[in-house]
């Protein structure tokens, strides 16, 4: 969808959307504009709003089609909540709310984005908002629809155009080139998700990451061969089983400017680390067919991560950042990992498999090595769709924060608040150790036992793989794909974390502000 | 169980001798006099079971010489590192010790190391190191008529040896009748089902009116006169009839003359008491259902903390409420779909039977808050299995709605080794508990199965500064640690005695 910011005039043609804060949506509460409508039209918008018992509600809408004496072909009225509450999420969801009312109905839009009196919010911040909501909402995924949708009007027009109107279009064009960045890392990660298995392969997914040159990140990709070589049997181990042959995705943003400091000062890179199970048969250990299908989108830590690097690239963010994705197809054939095997991870820790279906930590424990010691990176932040147990423990509603680093913790959920995508800390405890240790080998893959805290244990696992480095694991199995649509996309794909990511980016290792957490570097 | 004593440091002249030892330090006290009385064999003996005094570390010399049948070195770990939870742990690693030999008595030396934290001073290094011994001598064999003498624990007493007896005595005296409180947790939990059914628990409370604990049995008549409908729905399908206990003990300063009202408002626990969930007619599968017989550990854990803070007579107001009902499929059993109308007039449909745990503790938590106005209320409860799946056996659940309480129940978890993690509450949680039909049903389904179980409680406590602790997780363990052997742990009382010592006591 096109955003555009013009200067804010009052539309005579078209479709105008108004936002109003609950409480202050009748002609005479509401702003002036609403009060001019009303008058202009002859009480029909305060006739309309009472008849809809339009409240200006979060989520609310009321659409009145041809209003008379304005000359409009529509005017939208959406509700953002009380304007004591307005901030720039609830902003972002009526934004969401209002892409979503308009889809189908008309190919663009004027939008007045002025913050509604009583908003404690600056006037480019909700424009912004706005915008970004209505991108997220606006995102369709039909590569793969040949012919309409039965049931379905094929001549609906689809919402491709919102025009801002606002009081200072230069700060809501500049502040919107950060967003929009974030934005379209989020909506990649969505894409590259969405692809079914057989369209996105380890080597599909790589020639994908290849296009994100085009915005100046370095792409690395390490073919099977060199992983061998190199020693990656944990990761090696899950991908043994399928003829998609695994890889190593290495994505590097230099932001920083390779002559902004003298290299021995730089600190590390902030580095991201993704699970990327192309799809998830559970291998040996299989699943239960019954939605199986949803393991397409066993990938999602990786296309979050690619998704950041992207979101970074595209503000120019002043940071050096990393990537490492690994990438795997977890299939079940006669050369598939068994149950019970042991692996060398990469680390030459040695790893005794219990359940070939824990496969994402087996692909991690080798990432993070790598990571940690190629690039000693300042902090390290690993997504995964990781364990069923943290669904059981946080739901659909929060990601399980695990972190060997309270700084770090700390900034992830700010970082994570700030973008409405909360985060739970979670406990990564020593005593939780027990449960992975194994009678033959340096340590197993799970608990063997009915009833575990199996994201407490994957999370200790990889904490054995990740070093000095500051570090924390997201475990996104709950959060990776929405149930239903709401305010800020349809049902599917999420792109949960690229844009926690990228805030964290901005909270803490960028520019002024950027400095490594845990020890300081001998120079500092 | 055994009896601790405390006595000066002598060498005793029989028995068996166990001697707690910090980490890289050589015998000192009591171990040096055992290494002289045996000829240096002691430090000999350590070197060659390359006993370093780490925590949890032990080295036995059996019939080492001068009269003793045993001398047993427990590490205590570094001695700048010691905490009261650690001393108790080598307190209960040497009863352990004691407990597997055939001594009569034994003896456990209480020197303080040298170079211990500051706080820890050499009574108090007794005390706990008497506590642990305590808590780890528990023993359940009620129903055992079959046991040979000889696999029965022979240790009638056990006696810490230190510098300030009479001190320590005094020290370990309040710990002692927490000890008891925890045994009186455990007893309940281990009980079998059928021997402990709902009135039969109400009677065990009642016993606790000799510590001076005011105590009133509710029964069905005046439940239902009162409205406890969702309480009595969970227990209909039992031909073992409900109880509701109010437990008051009534120990802050009375302020001025007269018998006033006078002191703040009380402290309030509340616990579920299932004394056997079946699931009801959403029945649990077969395997496992033994474990249910623990479903009142919350209960029992709410007694046993009243039992310890009228033990050792704590400054404090408190009032414990306990829901006994057992969960049984019959005829009269609540049906998944039935609608229930609870104390606090909020309608509830029932869609999980087995979900009834939460049915108890509304009707107990909104009459709490209602006749009591407390200060906050804690409840205990084995919840949720998803507990287990999210914490493990390693932290119980804790969710929350006020800060400061849950800092002062997480520290207090530390403290006492009842370690709490807490979990989220919100708005997204609570919406997932909108019925069709009702203004609630009482399940969220499985994501996030614990936090929308606490979502419902919250939903009954109108506003008072409230904790939920889901112990599903740490009631019951099946394996020994030091000072809590394996079976019930009692888990809660230690923890929430800590928390009204530290924080809710006149001082």
């Amino acid at each position: 969808m096109k955003i555009r910011f013009a200067p804010l005039a009052r539309p005579r043609t078209g479709t105008l959307v108004l936002v109003l804060a609950e409480g202050a949506a009748g002609a005479e509460s509401g702003p002036p504009l609403l009060a001019a409508l009303n008058a202009e039209s002859d009480g029909a918008v305060a006739r309309s709003i009472a008849a809809a018992r339009f409240a200006a509600k979060a989520g609310q809408v009321c659409a009145l089609l041809a209003p008379p004496g304005l000359g409009l072909t529509r005017l939208v009225l959406v509700g953002a909540g009380p304007a004591g509450k307005l901030d720039r999420l609830a902003a972002e969801r009526a934004g969401g709310t209002l892409a979503a009312a308009l889809d189908g109905q008309a190919e663009a839009a004027a939008l007045i984005a002025e913050p509604p009196p009583g908003a404690a919010l600056d006037a480019a911040v909700f424009a912004v908002a706005l915008a970004a909501g209505a991108s997220l909402r606006a995102w369709r995924f039909e590569r793969y629809r040949t012919r309409p949708v039965p049931g379905k009007d094929a001549a609906a027009p689809r919402l491709a155009r919102l025009d801002l109107l606002v009081p200072d279009r230069r700060a809501a064009a500049h502040a919107w080139a950060a967003a929009e960045a974030a934005v379209a890392g989020t909506l990649f990660a969505r894409d590259l998700i969405t692809e079914p298995a057989n369209r996105l392969t380890p080597a599909q997914f790589a020639d994908q990451l290849r296009a994100l040159r085009r915005d100046g990140v370095e792409v690395e990709i390490l073919p099977e061969p060199r992983l061998r070589k190199l020693g990656f049997g944990a990761l090696l181990g899950v991908g043994q089983g399928s003829p998609n042959r695994p890889l190593l995705a290495v994505l590097r943003w230099r932001g920083q400017g390779r002559r902004a400091r003298r290299a021995a000062e730089r600190p590390g890179p902030l580095a991201f680390v993704g699970k990327g199970v192309c799809f998830d048969t559970g291998g040996i250990s299989i699943k239960p067919a019954d939605r199986m299908w949803e393991m397409r989108a066993d990938m999602a830590g990786a296309a979050a991560a690619a998704g950041a690097m992207l979101a970074l690239a595209r503000r120019r963010a002043p940071v050096d950042a990393v990537a490492v994705l690994g990438l795997v197809e977890n299939a079940i054939s006669e050369r598939a990992l068994r149950p019970s095997d042991v692996v060398r991870s990469l680390s030459g820790k040695t790893v005794e498999v219990i359940d070939t279906d824990a496969e994402g930590r087996l692909v991690l424990a080798d990432c993070l090595h790598y990571a940690a010691t190629r690039f000693r990176p300042a902090a390290m932040v690993d997504l995964a769709t990781l364990t069923g147990s943290i669904v059981v423990a946080l739901g659909h509603e929060r990601a399980g924060l695990f972190a060997s680093d309270a700084a770090l913790a700390a900034a992830i959920a700010a970082a994570g608040e700030a973008v409405g995508e909360p985060v739970w800390p979670m406990p990564l405890s020593d005593a939780y150790l027990e449960g992975v240790r194994s009678p033959i080998a340096d340590l197993r893959n799970c608990h063997p036992g009915r009833m575990q805290p199996d994201a407490c244990h994957a999370a200790i696992f990889l904490r054995q793989f990740a070093g000095a480095v500051p570090w924390a694991h997201l475990d996104i199995a709950g959060v990776d794909t929405r149930e239903r649509a709401d305010a800020l996309g349809p049902k599917g794909a999420a792109g949960w974390g690229v844009r926690l990511l990228d805030r964290l980016s901005a909270l803490r290792f960028e520019g002024e502000a950027a400095r490594p957490t845990g020890r300081r570097g001998r120079h500092g | 169980m055994t009896e601790i004593r405390f006595a000066a440091p002598a060498l005793p002249k029989d028995g068996a001798l166990v001697l707690p030892m910090a980490e890289g330090t050589a015998p000192a006290g009591l171990a040096a006099q055992v290494d002289r009385a045996l000829s240096g064999r002691l430090k000999a003996a350590l070197k060659a079971a390359r006993f370093a005094g780490k925590k949890g570390q032990t080295a036995t010399l059996l019939a080492p010489g001068a009269g003793l049948s045993r001398v047993i070195a427990v590490g205590l770990g570094k001695a700048a590192e010691l905490t009261e939870d650690g001393i108790e742990a080598a307190g209960g690693t040497a009863m352990a010790a004691l407990l597997a030999g055939a001594d009569l008595a034994g003896a456990i030396a209480a020197d303080l190391p040298q170079g211990a934290p500051k706080g820890i001073d050499a009574a108090a290094f007794a005390a706990r190191l008497a506590l642990g011994a305590r808590l780890r001598s528990y023993r359940f064999d009620r129903y055992r008529t079959t046991e040979k003498p000889e696999d029965k624990p022979a240790l009638k007493a056990a006696t810490l040896l230190g510098p300030d007896p009479a001190r320590a005595k005094a020290a370990y005296a309040p710990l002692g009748r927490i000890a008891d409180g925890v045994f009186i947790t455990r007893d309940l939990v281990s009980e079998p089902p059928n021997v402990l059914n709902p009135a039969v628990m109400a009677e065990r409370c009642r016993a606790l009116g000799k510590l001076g604990v005011k105590v009133e049995v509710m029964g069905p008549r005046e439940l239902r006169r009162l409205g406890f409908n969702t309480l009595l729905a969970v227990a209909q399908g039992s031909a073992n009839e409900a109880r509701v206990v109010v437990m008051r003990w009534n120990g802050a300063p009375r302020r001025g003359r007269g018998k006033g009202k006078g002191g703040a408002a009380p402290v309030a626990f509340v616990g579920k008491g299932v004394t056997f969930d079946t699931g009801g007619i959403s029945i649990k599968p077969a395997a496992g259902m033994e474990d249910m017989k623990w479903d009142m550990a919350g209960a029992g854990a709410v007694v046993g903390l009243m039992a310890a803070l009228a033990g050792r007579k704590a400054k404090v107001d408190a009032v414990g409420i306990v829901g006994l009902v057992e969960n049984m499929p019959s005829g009269t059993a609540q049906r998944p779909g039935d609608v229930v109308k609870s104390y606090s007039g909020q309608t509830i449909e029932v869609l999980n039977t087995d979900a009834e745990g939460r049915l108890v503790l509304a009707d107990c938590l909104w009459y709490c808050q209602e006749r009591f106005k407390p200060r906050f209320m804690v409840d205990l409860a084995t919840l949720t299995g998803a507990i287990i799946i999210s914490l493990g056996h390693e932290n119980a659940g804790l969710f929350a709605s006020d800060d400061t309480l849950a800092a002062q129940i997480i520290a207090a978890g530390k403290a006492t080794g009842e370690e709490c993690w807490r979990m989220p509450l919100g708005d997204a949680y609570d919406k997932q508990l909108k019925s069709d039909i009702a203004d609630m049903k009482n399940i969220g389904g499985r994501p996030g199965g614990s936090i929308t179980a606490a979502q419902f409680l919250q939903r009954f406590v109108n506003k008072v500064p409230w904790a939920h602790l889901d112990i599903a997780g740490v009631a019951w363990q099946g394996k020994d640690k030091p000072a809590v052997p394996k079976g019930a742990t009692a888990f809660g009382v230690r923890l929430l005695d800590r928390l009204v010592a530290e924080h809710y006591e006149s001082r």
